[in-house]
């Protein structure tokens, strides 16, 4: 008598817990651990959660790849570790490819219509397999301890006047070889083949002697430049601004061949239970009004047209400028991946 | 019957290693024969593609470099740890315990922490070189990091605590009349050590560098760290392709590569101080 008063009351206690849990729906969303991740889950997703009711629950995540490697496993275990993720457009386009993201019904998504052309990113049927999350500058960053004049052009990183201190992104994806050919090639025509990209390539093997530093880590560039064991080197705008705005002598420089510019998009994991949910959170996402507030607190280039968004002049041209960007070529970089990537590194490492 | 409990014990201990080592090993085997895909992640078909790229010249090159840079950080992590049980040694009862609870917790230290100091520590802003410049010594002090020096100390710094560790009671408590006798005999006491005590030790000396050597073969922070890309190793390489690339195939065969060409170097070391002691 006394095991089975136990039993209903256990049962009981499962159902009232269960019901709690059902009331309070919540997402995994992951972003790019770090100031992103913090930032999104302080300041950005508050907001979703009080217009849907919808919880989130913030996942830092390792750089793309990593994290695409890591999906792919619980894949094949059928499992989501996450419900949504942020990536950069390769791992977008090689997700999809592998099968690991799910198809999204466009009409649930009504605010994408407000974002710029092309970010919407549907397969042949029509569904969307991954929508535009921001857009991120890369920069020519320079101490101003050391150079009181920006630098105007991407050329300048060739010229002998950093004093051997200049800090360069190991990654081949960093966009360096765009700004390279759109510099010293008259545009992305060259790398249409493996001639022109070894030209290329060639051509960024020139600023070996002067590059102290070949980074894979943020922080120990940022570090290192703040403390002027580095003058100069390509780095996240949106990172250097809030350096500068600490007070810090860096400064961000659009160079007059344009910034280099990077998309990444939202994609929502094939085994995620929760589509639905993950709709509403892309759907609020792709609303100006998020697009502007995610300029401010996170410095990130919205994907909005700028009539569409309330920022001023002043909060505009701390995120971007006007220049025609220097676009990172997603299709050269995924059809000749793998023989880009080793000459690139072989070239840093011999 | 009494033998049921540590037969339980060993074939838990067995079945840990089967699953947690010997299947993802078996599996990285496997993957480094698939088809690696840059449109997407890899295909499941045989190919040799992996291996052939191994001997294009770049890997291999980095290869001997790998081999080169972990043998060196293994015998000079060995000399430094011999020669610093030996002085620590001869010091009273509460200096060597204080040496060995600074080692003690230089052994907490993450690889990350370590390689972080040796950053601050060589640094131009903050560091040895500017100390030298304020005192005059360098009229323009520079980084010391990245270079192969300063990789080479990360290295060292990993290895020491745990050679010194491994080698202070055998130093300690070492039987010193065979030394005294040979002082007797008229051996000058800056040569006992070189013709005495050494080859006492030899055997345990040798053990302790290939050990190192396996030890640092697969040290990751340190190169990137404090290494230039010229002194990258092969765990570096491993880890571009794998995460980086996403070129799990490429990845796992380098790294199969690699596993051999320890094995294959372990094994002629055995089987060589195993004949010069026959």
């Amino acid at each position: 008598m006394i095991r089975h008063i136990r039993i209903t009351a256990l049962s009981l206690l499962f159902a009232v817990s269960a019901t709690t849990v059902q009331a309070a729906e919540s997402i995994n969303v992951s972003a790019w651990g770090g100031f992103f991740e913090e930032t999104l889950a302080a300041e950005i997703y508050p907001g979703f959660t009080e217009e849907t009711g919808i919880e989130v629950n913030s996942i830092a995540q390792p750089t793309s790849s990593a994290w695409m490697t890591q999906l792919m496993a619980a894949a094949r275990a059928k499992k989501a570790p996450t419900d949504i993720s942020l990536v950069a457009d390769e791992v977008l386009y090689r997700g999809n490819a592998a099968g690991l993201w799910a198809k999204l019904d466009t009409s649930k998504l009504p605010n994408t219509k407000e974002l710029k052309e092309g970010y919407v990113k549907l397969d042949d049927d029509g569904k969307a397999f991954g929508v535009g999350a921001l857009a991120f500058y890369t920069t020519f960053v320079t101490n101003t301890d050391y150079s009181k004049e920006a630098p105007t052009s991407w050329a300048e990183l060739w010229e002998d006047k950093w004093d051997k201190k200049l800090g360069i992104v190991t990654n081949p994806n960093s966009g360096l070889i765009e700004a390279t050919a759109k510099t010293f090639f008259g545009g992305y025509e060259v790398m249409q083949t493996r001639e022109g990209l070894e030209k290329v390539i060639a051509k960024i093997a020139e600023l070996k002697p002067q590059v102290s530093l070949w980074y894979r880590d943020e922080g120990q560039f940022q570090q290192a430049l703040e403390a002027g064991e580095l003058n100069a080197g390509l780095y996240y705008h949106d990172v250097a601004m809030l350096s500068i705005w600490d007070g810090k002598p860096i400064a961000s420089n659009f160079p007059k061949e344009g910034g280099i510019v990077s998309d990444a998009s939202w994609v929502v994991t094939r085994d995620s239970k929760k589509i639905e949910s993950t709709e509403k959170f892309i759907n609020y996402m792709s609303k100006p009004e998020t697009q502007a507030l995610m300029a401010r607190k996170l410095g990130i280039f919205p994907i909005v047209p700028r009539d569409s968004m309330d920022l001023t002049d002043e909060e505009f041209s701390a995120v971007g400028s006007e220049i025609e960007a220097v676009k990172t070529q997603t299709e050269i970089h995924l059809r000749e991946g793998d023989w880009l990537e080793s000459k690139f590194q072989e070239m840093i490492a011999q | 019957m009494n033998l049921f409990v540590p037969r339980v014990l060993g074939m838990t201990a067995f079945g840990i290693l089967c699953v947690f080592f010997l299947v993802p090993l078996a599996f990285m085997v496997v993957v480094s024969f698939y088809k690696a895909d840059p449109m997407a992640f890899y295909q499941e078909t045989f190919t040799w593609e992996n291996y052939q790229k191994f001997f294009s010249g770049f890997y291999l090159n980095v290869t001997l470099r790998t081999l080169w840079t972990t043998a060196l950080g293994a015998v000079l992590v060995v000399i430094l740890a011999f020669t610093a049980m030996l002085a620590i040694a001869e010091l009273s009862r509460k200096w060597q315990l204080f040496w060995i609870l600074v080692l003690l917790s230089l052994m907490c230290l993450s690889e990350v922490i370590v390689g972080f100091s040796w950053l601050i520590l060589l640094s131009e802003s903050a560091g040895i070189p500017r100390l030298l410049g304020a005192l005059g010594f360098w009229d323009n002090p520079r980084s010391l990091s990245p270079s192969f020096g300063a990789m080479m100390i990360g290295l060292v710094m990993l290895g020491f605590s745990v050679v010194s560790l491994i080698l202070y009671p055998q130093v300690a408590g070492r039987d010193k009349s065979i030394e005294e006798a040979a002082q007797t005999l008229g051996t000058a006491p800056h040569l006992v050590t070189l013709y005495v005590t050494l080859p006492i030790f030899m055997q345990t000396l040798i053990a302790l560098t290939l050990t190192m050597f396996v030890y640092l073969l697969g040290v990751f922070v340190m190169p990137i760290m404090l290494g230039r890309p010229r002194d990258w190793t092969m765990t570096v390489m491993i880890s571009d392709k794998a995460l980086g690339d996403a070129n799990l195939p490429l990845g796992s065969a380098l790294a199969v590569i690699m596993l051999i060409i320890t094995g294959v170097i372990l094994l002629i070391s055995l089987l060589a101080s195993r004949k010069r002691t026959a």
